[in-house]
């Protein structure tokens, strides 16, 4: 009985969409919205790659380039142009900015260590533990494992390890976030205003 | 009804189908996943907070919810445009590597409606040189939601925020001066050090810690 409901309100669900597509209103609609589309894409150059270190360096970050490596290169960057903008925020007196960046660099170098270390961790023991079953593999080392999986060794296994170890990452630094990254964060902010005051003095 | 085995069984699969073929989209995922986990453990520090008066909360709650907010928008709308239009440039062929342009000019006699076409899919259209393809493309992806994320977490967001959490701890100090029968208000004035330094106290952070 369900099945037959669920049919019928597919087919009428069908009905609906496949009138609205072949309704001339819509029609026009998407060929105006293809032919913007097109159009933007004509004025950019066609740009075609053959030097082939270039490329070795593209396919290598395609493969290798997971979310711990990412969240390096978010606070490297970040060290260079948040510090800045907080220097620039005439929106508060000069003490306070001062405090504000020096927050903001403490923020950037403990989030950016726990961040980088828990996810290399995480990403690290999910390779340990999604090996494929078989003789002499203990089953606590498949844990991981989809069902199925009869190679390890492909990128699609390696990009779902990453995005595997990624996802434990996150479960674990909501707490680390307080126990590790807060703390840290008030003592470097502290180290950093001590100095500034003390170079502000001389 | 599902066990737990089986729920974590079918996520690996939906992980692996997912993501496995996909590690841009993965970058830009999980990183919204961090934004959101972040701004969750921010919001829950300050509700369950005993030393944190009712009235400060309902100052300290919605600055931390828009604090969320904006970080978490702008980084899904930044990463994700950019990983779109990048993956969109490299399927219409618009950028491509000599190899994989050579063979579409070899297999067929009008490249120009495949190349640079919006509704062309070279990786679909050419499946032979799929494996050439998808290297080339999640390098890209992968280049695109880094640069992305870059752009957003370091340079849209922090501006955002700093216009955003001017204006409202300017209202917070209003409505706690106003709270402490205090007239001398700052509307209109910097946000002073000792200022500062009361609103730090009682918020957990000024700027959402990212994870």
């Amino acid at each position: 009985m369900i099945v037959f409901i669920d049919l019928g309100r597919n087919m009428a669900l069908y009905g609906i969409k496949s009138s609205i597509i072949n309704a001339p209103l819509y029609q026009n609609a998407a060929a105006s919205l293809r032919s913007i589309r097109q159009k933007g894409l004509d004025l950019l150059p066609n740009v075609q790659f053959s030097n082939e270190k270039f490329l070795y360096k593209v396919r290598d970050i395609g493969k290798n380039f997971s979310s711990d490596k990412q969240r390096l290169a978010l606070g490297i960057t970040a060290l260079a142009t948040q510090p800045v903008i907080d220097a620039k925020n005439k929106r508060v007196d000069e003490k306070t900015r001062k405090v504000s960046v020096a927050r903001t660099i403490a923020k950037i170098i403990a989030g950016t260590l726990t961040g980088f270390l828990i996810r290399y961790g995480c990403i690290k023991s999910i390779k340990s533990f999604s090996q494929i079953p078989g003789k002499g593999v203990p089953k606590y080392k498949t844990i991981f494992t989809p069902k199925g999986i009869k190679d390890n060794q492909t990128d699609a296994f390696e990009q779902y390890r990453n995005a595997m170890g990624t996802v434990i990452a996150l479960g674990i630094m909501v707490f680390t976030n307080f126990l590790i990254d807060a703390p840290l964060t008030k003592f470097l902010t502290n180290t950093f205003v001590k100095h500034q005051e003390m170079e502000d003095k001389k | 009804m599902m066990n737990s085995s089986n729920l974590f069984s079918r996520f690996k699969s939906a992980m692996y189908k997912r993501y496995g073929e996909n590690p841009g989209t993965m970058l830009v995922h999980t990183g919204v996943l961090g934004w959101i986990l972040s701004a969750m453990a921010q919001v829950s520090a300050v509700v369950f907070n005993d030393k944190i008066s009712k009235e400060q909360k309902s100052f300290l709650i919605p600055q931390e919810l828009a604090d969320a907010g904006i970080n978490i928008l702008s980084f899904y709308l930044i990463t994700s445009s950019f990983k779109k239009v990048a993956s969109k440039l490299v399927s219409t062929g618009k950028i491509s590597t000599a190899k994989i342009r050579n063979f579409i000019k070899t297999k067929v006699d009008n490249p120009e409606k495949y190349i640079g076409r919006f509704d062309s899919n070279i990786g679909k259209d050419f499946p032979e040189i799929k494996d050439d393809y998808k290297v080339f493309k999640n390098g890209i992806d992968v280049i695109a939601s880094t640069a992305g994320s870059i752009l957003s977490c370091n340079i849209v967001t922090p501006v955002l925020r700093n216009e955003v959490a001017a204006k409202l701890q300017k209202d917070a100090l209003v409505k706690m001066h106003e709270t402490d029968n205090n007239s001398n208000t700052q509307i209109g004035k910097p946000v002073t050090m000792n200022n500062y330094i009361r609103l730090s106290s009682i918020k957990y952070s000024s700027q959402s810690l990212k994870i």
